[in-house]
């Protein structure tokens, strides 16, 4: 694809799009994906439980409270919407989500991003889109200041390897 | 070949009110280069890609988002502010080569 098309309104136009599509068919998805009996997500590969380790030390992350929603199946690679939602997390200078992390398995460089927040953003919602290279589980972290962190996982198909 | 890196934009709804948690849309023009492509003559193309992302409001840092090459080209985001009071909302963006990239708006509380 040539380079100029990729200008501003089309990604914008595609991440609504995308946005709209994952919203509708995500609580859907996950039902199909319990039910395949997919392998475990809590367990990661080695480089991936080092890179949780370096961001959040021997803490357990728990499944709830912060929602991963994306496409079950991806088609570009180079163009994945994601979008973290916490709703019923606390946004307060006492309680807070201090920090996202949103990691790709298997990615080149599995940590996509670290987003760190702060009380004036009054709630969790991190809408944005990623590349990734194939079949991959995504986890998504929220480490609150008080100790906790919540995870929610999305198991990913990809059809265009994004990242080369 | 693109033309432009670092053309920035910030979107705010069109009405705000005191109090109100909006959503702000970020995108900034930049190839995110991860490095592993080749240009179709074989040559590497070198990783060049945004790499922080500092959100301000009111000259208080409110926001900072560390990125590698796993974010789309012509990285976009969306995130909520809570508009307690009016202020200028200010975002930069800085490149793995050291480019900085800087976008403001201000959150105004529109007439009843």
């Amino acid at each position: 694809m040539p380079d100029s098309s990729m200008a501003l309104p089309i990604g914008r136009r595609a991440l609504v799009r995308a946005a709209a599509v994952a919203m509708a068919s995500a609580p859907l998805l996950r039902i199909e994906r319990l039910a395949a009996g997919e392998p475990d997500p809590e367990i990661p590969n080695e480089i991936v439980a080092q890179l949780i380790r370096a961001r959040i030390g021997d803490r357990k992350p728990v499944r709830g409270k912060v929602t991963l929603d994306m496409p079950a199946a991806a088609e570009d690679g180079r163009i994945v919407p994601v979008i973290i939602e916490g709703l019923e997390l606390p946004m307060t200078p006492a309680q807070h989500v201090k920090s996202v992390y949103l990691i790709v398995d298997h990615n080149p460089d599995p940590l996509v991003g670290a987003f760190h927040l702060s009380p004036q953003l009054g709630r969790l919602e991190i809408q944005t889109r990623i590349k990734m290279k194939r079949l991959s589980w995504v986890r998504c972290l929220a480490e609150m200041n008080t100790g906790e962190v919540w995870a929610d996982y999305a198991r990913v198909s990809v059809s265009l390897n994004g990242c080369g | 070949m693109r033309t432009t890196i670092g053309e920035a934009r910030l979107r705010l709804p069109a009405r705000i009110a005191k109090g109100d948690v909006i959503m702000v849309n970020a995108i900034v023009t930049h190839p995110m280069d991860t490095g592993f492509f080749r240009t179709p003559e074989g040559q590497p193309i070198p990783a060049f890609f945004v790499k922080d992302v500092v959100v301000r409001f009111g000259g208080a840092e409110v926001a900072r988002f560390e990125w590698t090459s796993g974010i789309s080209r012509d990285p976009v985001v969306s995130f909520p502010l809570l508009a307690d009071r009016e202020g200028t909302l200010e975002v930069t963006w800085t490149d793995s080569q050291g480019s900085t990239f800087t976008q403001q708006v201000p959150v105004a509380f529109g007439a009843a």
